[in-house]
């Protein structure tokens, strides 16, 4: 990848494309639940004006309903700033299962997407300074296409191990050849390559690696950053 | 009148048929287009099918196409969270009975009638 600003200008904004539109069709639903409860309690209360009896159960579920929803859409708008703030500096100190948290989360309001369990490892948490925007990104696309591959009912495994001194390495347990026929693509390779990451897979035990540099500012000169 | 709601937003799908139901509708509720599909596979008729367009595994525009081959007489409503003409451009010929969520339900209503007694 010669020109880094470019990938960041064109694929990483597709990618905050993508995943506001996510967002926003989530929040959309949370809306719609609360409107249509809150027209079942105009309902009811228009039945009990006109004398039928109306069931107090029914009213409670339909607030506790309101209020989870409430709660739903608020945990949304917590995930979206997350990923909001994620490009306010372009290479920053990180955490990585904080990534991985963020991306399960972000991955999880497309609705095909199955469940991610991230996998703790031992020691020290995983400080990487790289392109956290970068990164997300990769990593994102990898579980959609795991999710586009294996349904909404499957599930996926993901843990981050010390490679060496200077390298993480992010597991994918569970992935398949049929993802490894599309991932990773070739805008996933100069996004990979501009941070020094590189993506490989053990095809004996389905599993995607992806190595990422603990710093950024180690890798030889030449390598692209954003 | 009969209708068959299918939404995989579980709570939503719920409240609309319990809307449904206070106005005298009929409603049947599944989360998904194969359960859908499979109950008109043997043999319960609906009026009125009203689809969310994006589901995973079937989506509405492909439940729609599926259900029509089995009840010619079935109508089709389709409902988006997306509100856009992304979706309708999907399938353009069912557009005019595109609604976005939040759904009024006067406007529900009103295209349910128009369709039945059409």
């Amino acid at each position: 990848m010669n020109n880094a600003k470019e990938l960041f200008d064109y694929d990483s904004l597709a990618f905050f494309g993508r995943v506001n539109a996510s967002i926003s069709h989530e929040l959309k639903n949370v809306m719609a639940i609360i409107s249509e409860t809150a027209g079942l309690l105009g309902d009811l209360s228009e039945m009990a004006r006109g004398g039928t009896a109306v069931d107090p159960d029914m009213l409670t579920s339909s607030t506790d309903s309101i209020i989870e929803e409430i709660q739903r859409g608020f945990s949304t708008i917590r995930q979206m700033n997350r990923f909001a703030h994620s490009v306010d500096s372009p290479v920053v100190s990180v955490n990585l299962m904080e990534i991985l948290d963020l991306v399960r989360n972000l991955s999880e309001y497309l609705s095909f997407t199955g469940k991610t369990n991230l996998l703790a490892g031992e020691g020290a948490a995983p400080m990487a300074l790289t392109c956290p925007f970068i990164l997300q990104a990769i990593i994102y696309q990898a579980l959609v296409q795991t999710s586009q591959n294996a349904g909404p009912g499957a599930e996926l495994d993901i843990s981050v191990q010390s490679k060496n001194e200077s390298t993480w390495r992010i597991i994918f347990y569970g992935f398949n050849l049929k993802e490894f026929e599309v991932f990773p693509d070739d805008r996933i390779k100069r996004m990979a390559a501009s941070i020094g990451a590189s993506i490989h897979w053990d095809r004996s035990s389905d599993r995607l690696e992806i190595d990422v540099p603990v710093s950024l500012e180690s890798l030889p000169s030449g390598t692209d950053s954003p | 009148m009969k209708v068959l709601l299918v939404d995989d937003e579980q709570k939503f799908a719920l409240m609309l048929a319990k809307r449904l139901e206070l106005r005298g509708i009929q409603t049947a509720v599944f989360f998904s287009g194969e359960t859908a599909l499979k109950t008109v596979e043997q043999g319960n008729r609906f009026d009125v099918a009203i689809l969310d367009v994006k589901m995973p595994g079937i989506g509405g525009i492909d439940l729609k196409r599926r259900l029509g081959q089995l009840d010619e007489r079935m109508k089709f409503v389709f409902l988006t969270g997306h509100g856009s003409t992304i979706d309708s451009s999907a399938g353009a010929q069912e557009a005019e009975n595109y609604l976005p969520k939040p759904l009024q339900i006067d406007v529900l209503i009103e295209t349910l009638n128009r369709l039945t007694e059409g």
